[in-house]
């Protein structure tokens, strides 16, 4: 069963969820970022329609990976860790499903709110969640800038744990996400 | 010299219109088009475009119909609508300030959009009008489609119009590209017609 998890690796499935979707949220930050500073403009908007296509994508990929996540129970941690890192590590996971949820939605939020509709790729438009309201879009705004930070603050976390997991405890943990690894340590 | 060149057209249409006028057989029709004023509290004037893929709406709160029109009387029959174009709304002060700039409307320039009609006449569903429409100074022949209903004080005109908005150079420099903001935008209008002097 190659699409299964198995009980000392994420699978192939998990796996791509996770890389795929990473690698849209470090697209996503470099085009909110690179908007960001521009003025109102055209070039803004075309970055801003990307980021909004990438969003709705990791939105479906979201609700996706969620059910799969869901379905699929994940690899146990390490016997090693603490209770303490035990905590840190959950609560940082779940954080990430949150997020993985709130940046979308917020951001949708706003585009309604601003009465900017979102579109996926120029293919259809996703319909308006709520009205136009400039206050609301502020504090839209706000959220999602916000949330933004807490995904950074929490992504760089996640990877210094990995890390540290990989290289001072000499554990499988970051093994186990990793593709073409074959090398199954049987705990 | 774009703008003398505007200007020469614009006068050979008028001359041209103005000849039409003369050389009708007047008395002929059996009716005479009603005149009519549209009702600025009641009546709407919107365009839709596309802008990063979706569509978003506008409109101009600030114009003027005059309207003379009576289904039996196609042939006297003619619009007249001034468009203050200072007046667009597109629910968002950012775009709105971005439409009135000198890229797009350059309403500094060209505060008002005018439209005329040459002819009307009968279609299955209702009745299309041949007429120009002059914006950023650029005249272009821009059909509309309409339909009348009687009102208890006069009458409700509602139709629709599609247009190029680059054959009227409305969008210059960047916003010349349609990949991000289309070229194709529909125009639809209801107005509540009374009886004018």
């Amino acid at each position: 069963m190659p699409n299964q998890d198995l009980p000392t690796r994420y699978g192939w499935v998990a796996q791509s969820f996770h890389w795929i979707i990473a690698a849209l949220i470090v697209t996503q930050f470099t085009l909110g970022w690179m908007a960001d500073d521009l003025p109102v403009g055209l070039h803004k908007l075309a970055l801003l329609a990307r980021h909004k296509s990438i969003g709705m994508t990791v939105l479906m990929l979201a609700i996706l990976r969620l059910i799969w996540r869901l379905m699929n129970r994940p690899p146990a941690l390490p016997s090693g860790m603490t209770a303490v890192e035990r905590v840190l590590a959950r609560a940082t996971h779940a954080a990430f499903y949150v997020l993985l949820f709130a940046m979308p939605l917020t951001g949708w939020l706003m585009s309604s709110a601003k009465n900017f509709s979102v579109s996926w790729f120029g293919l259809f438009t996703w319909p308006d969640l709520i009205g136009k309201n400039e206050q609301a879009f502020e504090l839209l705004r706000g959220t999602h800038d916000a949330l933004s930070f807490v995904l950074f603050a929490i992504a760089v976390l996640h990877i210094i744990a990995a890390l540290k997991h990989h290289f001072w405890n000499k554990d499988d943990v970051l093994l186990r996400m990793l593709p073409f690894n074959k090398s199954e340590k049987r705990s | 010299m774009m703008r003398q060149l505007a200007l020469s057209l614009a006068l050979c249409a008028a001359a041209c219109l103005a000849a039409a006028a003369g050389t009708a057989p007047a008395g002929t029709a059996a009716a005479a088009a009603a005149r009519y004023s549209a009702d600025p509290q009641l009546s709407r004037l919107e365009f839709v475009g596309v802008q990063a893929g979706a569509e978003f709406k506008g409109v101009f709160h600030e114009f003027t119909a005059t309207i003379d029109f009576a289904p039996d009387a196609l042939g006297s029959s003619h619009f007249d609508v001034q468009i203050d174009v200072r007046s667009l709304d597109s629910m968002d002060k950012d775009r709105d300030q971005i439409m009135r700039g000198a890229d797009i409307f350059d309403v500094a320039h060209w505060p008002t959009a005018h439209y005329v009609t040459h002819a009307c006449t009968k279609t299955a569903t209702g009745f299309t009008a041949a007429g120009s429409l002059t914006l950023r100074g650029v005249p272009k022949d821009v059909p509309i489609d309409f339909q009348v209903t009687p009102t208890a004080a006069g009458a409700k005109l509602d139709g629709t119009a599609k247009l190029k908005r680059l054959d009227f150079g409305v969008g210059r420099g960047d916003w010349k590209s349609t990949e991000w903001v289309g070229d194709a935008v529909k125009v639809s209008f209801s107005l509540l017609l009374k009886p004018r002097a």
